[in-house]
C-alpha cells in the first residue's frame, strides 16, 4: 500500500517540480510549487516524519510561496521575450547534464552502499521527540535560529524601505 | 517491490536535478528562487530519509532547523530582489551584468 | 691624547675642509684655501705627534656582520704607515702652502682647494686602513681625487680627456685588486692586512692573488702596461701634479706591495721584478724626447716608480730565498725598506722639481715647452738652486738624498741579478741624460720667448717651499736624521758591504756620463730639439713611446666599443625586451584572461560553481 502511495506522491512531486522549472508564467509557477511541497509533505507522512510534514505544510507551502506570490504579483513582471536559442547555453547544459548523471551514477554504482533494511517500526519520530533533541542536545542551534529570525525580520525591513530624499517639510 | 531507501534518494536527486536546471536555465529572477528552494527541499527529503533508516531523530531536527532557516532566507532574498527591481527595472538576470569585465 | 684619536684627527681634518669647501665655499677662494692650509697644518701637527709619540697600535671597529661575513674598521699604525704618513702630511702640507701661491689667481680655487682636501683625507686613509676591504674604499678615492683634480680645468677637452683616461685606466688595474681581495677572502677568509701578511702558502693560488693584488699597484704606480694615464694627468694644475703624481698618490701603490708584500710567492715576485725594471728603462726612453716640461718629470716620475717596484721585488726575492741579511727584520725586509727609502726621497726630489717647475710656469704665465724657455737661471735663481738641488737628487750624486736610496736599490739588485744591475745602472744613466737636457735646455743660454724674457721669480708663498723641500732633499738621505719611529723600516735597507765601490762607483759614473753626455749634445737654451734635427728617425722612435696609446686607442674603439654594441643588443633584446617586459606582459595576458571571465552572467558563474562543486566532489571520493 505504502508502495504505491510513494509512487503516486513521487510522481507527483517530480511532475510539478518539472513545470515549475518550465513554466513561462510566473504565478503559474508559484502555484505548481504549491503543488510540489504538498507532495513533498506527503513523502515526508510516508516517512513517519509527520511533524515535518504539517511543518513543511505551514512554512513552505503557506509561507514562503505566498511570499513569493506577494512579490511576484507587487513586481508585476511581464513574461521576458523569447531569446533565441544560443548554442552555449544547449552545450553548457547538456555538459552539466551529463555531469550530473555521470555524478549520480558513480555514486551508485562504484561505490558499495551498505544494504539498509527498512527498520521494523518508527524509532519514535514524535513531538515529543522532536522537543527532547531540541531542548537537549540542539538547544543551542535552536537559540542561534531565534536569533537569526530576528536579523532576518531586520534585515528585510532595512532592505525594503525605500529611500526617500530628505526635503524640507516632508 | 519494496519502496527501499534508494527510491527517496532517487526521488531527492532527480528533484535535485529539477531544480538546478532551473537556476541554469531561466532568465526570470523569481523562478530562480524557486528553482533554490526546490534544491533545498531535495536535500531535506534525502535527510529526512536517511533518518528514517537509520533511526535515528539527528536528520528530522537538522531538517527542523533547515526549514525555518530556508524561511527567513526566502524573506531575505525576496527583499534583495525587491531592491534591485527598484534599482534596474527588471528582474531578468542577463540584464544585471554591471560586473562585467 | 690617545694615538687612535691622533690617528683619527689626522685623517679626519682634510675631510672636514673638504666638505665645508666643497658644500660651501666653491666661490670663496679665499676662505677655501685658508680652510684647506689650516687642515693640511691640523694633519701635519696630529701626524708628527703621532710619529713621534706612538706606538706602534691597532684599532679596530666592528662595521658590518653578515652572517659569517665581517667588516671592520680600523687602523693599522706601525713603523711602515708612520713613515709614509710623515710623507704624505709633510710634502702635502708643503704643497698646499705652494698652492696658496700658485693658484691665487684662479677663479676656481675653491673647487681645487676642496678636492685637495679630499686627496689627502683619502691618500691618509690609505696609509692607515687595516684592512684590504677599507685600503680598497679609499683607494678609489684616492682615485676619485685624482680624477677630480686632473680635469679641474673642465672646460679644455683635454683636460676631461685626461681624467677619464686616468680614471679608467686606474679602475682597470683596480678590478684586478679587487679580484685579488675577493680572492684572498675566499681562500682564506681574512682581509685583515695583519693576518693576509702571515698567510700559509697554498702555491698557485698564493701567486695568483699576489698578482692580482699587484695589478692594484700597476694601474695606481703607473707601471707598465698601466702607465699611460700618467703623462696626460699632466693637464691638472701643477700642485697637483706635484702631490698626487708624484709624492704620493702613485706612492700608494708602492705602499700597498710593501704593506700586505709578505703576500707574495717566489713567481709573483720575478713577475714584479721585471715589470719594475721594465717600466724604469722605459719610462727613461719617453721622457728623453719630450717638449713639455711636466711630461719629462712625468715619466720620470714613473721611471723612479720603477726603480721602486724593482727594489721591492728584488729585495723580497733575496729575503724569500733567505738566509741574507737583509731579510732579518722580521716584519720588514730589504726590499720593502729600499723600496720605502726610496719613495720617501723621491717623494721631496720630485715634488721639489715639480713645484720648480710650477714655478717656471708660473713666472712664464702657463708656457710649459722647454724650448720657449731659457735663460731661466738668471732670472729665477732661487727656483733655479732648488731645481738644480732636486736635479742632482734625483740623478743619485752624493751626498744629495737620491745617492743613498737608489745606492741600497743598485745593491739589492747587485745581489740578485748582474743583467738586472746593469739595465738599472743603465736606468740612471737615462736619468742624467733626460734631466740634464731639461735644465740646459730650460735654465741656460739665452731666454728663447716673451715669456721667457719676462719672468721674474715669485713670491715667498712660492719659493719658501721649494727651498725646504730643497733642504728636504738634500738631507732626507741620512737616516739617522730621521726619528726612531722610522726605525723599524729603515734599518733593514740594504747597505752592501762587498762589491761597495763597484755599486757606488756604478751609480754615480752612469749618472755623470748621463749629465756630461746631455750637456754637451744639447745646446743651451734651445729651440729645438737636438736629437730631433740631427737624427730625426732616432727621435720619432723615442717620441713613439711603444705605441702603448694607439694600441689601447685601437683596442677601445675597435674591439671593446663592438663587444659593447654586441651586448647592448643582446640586452635590449633579452634583458629588456624578453625578460622584463616579457614579465609584465605574461602578467598582463594573465590579467586580461581573467578579466575575460568575469562575464557579468549569473548563469555563467553558476556554471563554473557546478564544475567546480563536481571537482571537489570528484576529488573527496578519491578519484
Amino acid at each position: 500500500m505504502t508502495d504505491i502511495l510513494f509512487y503516486v506522491f513521487a510522481t507527483i512531486t517530480v511532475a510539478s517540480a518539472l513545470l515549475v522549472v518550465l513554466n513561462p508564467n510566473a504565478v503559474n509557477a508559484a502555484v505548481f510549487l504549491i503543488v510540489t511541497f504538498l507532495g513533498m509533505a506527503a513523502l515526508f507522512v510516508l516517512l513517519e516524519a509527520y511533524f515535518l510534514a504539517v511543518l513543511q505544510v505551514l512554512v513552505y507551502a503557506g509561507a514562503v510561496v505566498v511570499l513569493f506570490l506577494f512579490i511576484v504579483m507587487l513586481l508585476d513582471v511581464k513574461g521576458g521575450r523569447r531569446r533565441s536559442f544560443q548554442p552555449v547555453t544547449a552545450v553548457a547544459s547538456i555538459l552539466a547534464l551529463a555531469l550530473m548523471v555521470g555524478a549520480g551514477v558513480l555514486a551508485f554504482s562504484s561505490r558499495n552502499l551498505p544494504p539498509v533494511e527498512s527498520p521494523e517500526q518508527a524509532s519514535g519520530s514524535s513531538l515529543k521527540a522532536f522537543g527532547e533533541q531540541l531542548f537537549t542536545t540542539y538547544l543551542l542551534p535552536m537559540q542561534v535560529t531565534g536569533f537569526l529570525l530576528l536579523v532576518a525580520m531586520i534585515g528585510v525591513i532595512i532592505l525594503s524601505k525605500q529611500v526617500r530624499p530628505v526635503g524640507r517639510g516632508n | 517491490m519494496s519502496v527501499g531507501l534508494e527510491d527517496y534518494l532517487a526521488v531527492s536527486g532527480l528533484l535535485f536535478a529539477i531544480g538546478f536546471f532551473g537556476v541554469l536555465l531561466r532568465r526570470n529572477t523569481l523562478i530562480i528562487y524557486m528553482g533554490l528552494e526546490l534544491m533545498l527541499n531535495a536535500s531535506t527529503l534525502a535527510l529526512v530519509a536517511f533518518s528514517r533508516y537509520n533511526n535515528t531523530m539527528d536528520g528530522n531536527v537538522f531538517v527542523f532547523f533547515i526549514i525555518t532557516v530556508a524561511a527567513a532566507e526566502v524573506a531575505v532574498g525576496l527583499a534583495i530582489i525587491v531592491a534591485l527591481f527598484r534599482k534596474r527595472q527588471t528582474i531578468q538576470v542577463d540584464q544585471h551584468n554591471a560586473l562585467r569585465n | 691624547m690617545q694615538p687612535a684619536n691622533l690617528a683619527l684627527i689626522t685623517l679626519f681634518a682634510p675631510l672636514v675642509a673638504a666638505a665645508i669647501n666643497g658644500l660651501f665655499l666653491r666661490r670663496r677662494g679665499v676662505a677655501a684655501a685658508a680652510l684647506s692650509v689650516l687642515a693640511a697644518g691640523t694633519s701635519l701637527v696630529a701626524g708628527l705627534t703621532l710619529i713621534l709619540t706612538a706606538e706602534p697600535f691597532s684599532v679596530s671597529a666592528s662595521w658590518l656582520s653578515l652572517g659569517g661575513f665581517h667588516l671592520e674598521l680600523g687602523l693599522l699604525f706601525n713603523s711602515l704607515s708612520a713613515l709614509m704618513l710623515f710623507v704624505v702630511v709633510v710634502v702635502g702640507f708643503i704643497i698646499h702652502v705652494f698652492s696658496l701661491g700658485y693658484m691665487s689667481d684662479d677663479p676656481c680655487r675653491g673647487r681645487f682647494f676642496a678636492g685637495m682636501s679630499l686627496f689627502m683625507f683619502s691618500m691618509i686613509g690609505v696609509t692607515l686602513a687595516d684592512n684590504l676591504f677599507l685600503l680598497f674604499v679609499f683607494w678609489e678615492m684616492v682615485g676619485l681625487s685624482s680624477y677630480l683634480l686632473i680635469s679641474f680645468y673642465f672646460e679644455k677637452p683635454s683636460a676631461v680627456a685626461a681624467g677619464n683616461k686616468a680614471f679608467i685606466v686606474n679602475r682597470v688595474g683596480d678590478f684586478g685588486f679587487l679580484l685579488g681581495i675577493i680572492w684572498v677572502y675566499w681562500t682564506y677568509g681574512t682581509m685583515s692586512i695583519t693576518e693576509v701578511t702571515h698567510l700559509a702558502d697554498s702555491g698557485l693560488v698564493k701567486t695568483g692573488i699576489g698578482l692580482l693584488i699587484f695589478c692594484g699597484a700597476v694601474g695606481k704606480s703607473g707601471q707598465i702596461p698601466l702607465h699611460v694615464w700618467l703623462p696626460d694627468a699632466m693637464e691638472g694644475p701643477t700642485p697637483v701634479s706635484a702631490l698626487i703624481h708624484a709624492a704620493t698618490m702613485v706612492a700608494a701603490g708602492i705602499y700597498l706591495l710593501c704593506r700586505v708584500g709578505a703576500i707574495m710567492t717566489g713567481e709573483a715576485l720575478t713577475v714584479i721584478i721585471w715589470i719594475g725594471v721594465a717600466t724604469a728603462l722605459y719610462a727613461g726612453f719617453c721622457a728623453l724626447p719630450q717638449k713639455d716640461i711636466k711630461k719629462i718629470l712625468a715619466y720620470s716620475t714613473i721611471s723612479q716608480l720603477g726603480y721602486m717596484v724593482a727594489a721591492f721585488g728584488l729585495g723580497a726575492k733575496l729575503a724569500l730565498v733567505g738566509g741574507d741579511a737583509h731579510g732579518v727584520h722580521a716584519a720588514v725586509n730589504g726590499g720593502v725598506a729600499a723600496a720605502m727609502f726610496h719613495l720617501t726621497t723621491h717623494a721631496f726630489f720630485k715634488a721639489l722639481l715639480f713645484l720648480g717647475a710650477g714655478s717656471i710656469i708660473h713666472a712664464c704665465h702657463h708656457e710649459q715647452n722647454i724650448f720657449n724657455m731659457g735663460g731661466l737661471a738668471r732670472k729665477m735663481p732661487v727656483t733655479f738652486a732648488a731645481f738644480t738641488v732636486g736635479l742632482l737628487a734625483l740623478v743619485g750624486i752624493p751626498p744629495l738624498a737620491g745617492f743613498w736610496s737608489k745606492d741600497a736599490i743598485l745593491a739589492l739588485a747587485y745581489e740578485s741579478n748582474t743583467l738586472i744591475f746593469w739595465l738599472l745602472v743603465f736606468g740612471a744613466l737615462l736619468t742624467g741624460a733626460y734631466m740634464t737636457r731639461l735644465w740646459v735646455v730650460a735654465f741656460l743660454g739665452q731666454p728663447k720667448s716673451g715669456k721667457a724674457e719676462n719672468a721674474h721669480e715669485n713670491g715667498w708663498v712660492i719659493t719658501l717651499p721649494l727651498i725646504v723641500l730643497a733642504i728636504g732633499a738634500a738631507l732626507a738621505g741620512f737616516r739617522g736624521l730621521y726619528p726612531e719611529a722610522f726605525s723599524g723600516v729603515l734599518n733593514a735597507v740594504p747597505h752592501p758591504e762587498e762589491g761597495l765601490g763597484m755599486i757606488i762607483g756604478a751609480g754615480i759614473a752612469a749618472g755623470a756620463i748621463g749629465i756630461l753626455g746631455a750637456w754637451f749634445f744639447y745646446r743651451p737654451g734651445a729651440m729645438q730639439d737636438n736629437l730631433q734635427r740631427s737624427a730625426p728617425a732616432v727621435y720619432r722612435f723615442l717620441a713613439a713611446r711603444l705605441w702603448f696609446d694607439e694600441v689601447y686607442g685601437w683596442y677601445v674603439a675597435k674591439v671593446q666599443q663592438r663587444l659593447a654594441q654586441l651586448l647592448s643588443f643582446l640586452e635590449q633584446v633579452f634583458v629588456s625586451g624578453l625578460l622584463v617586459r616579457g614579465a609584465a606582459g605574461m602578467v598582463g595576458l594573465v590579467g586580461l584572461g581573467t578579466r575575460a571571465l568575469h562575464t557579468g552572467s549569473i548563469h555563467g558563474y553558476v556554471y563554473w560553481f557546478f564544475f567546480g562543486l563536481v571537482a571537489l566532489w570528484l576529488l573527496s571520493i578519491g578519484l
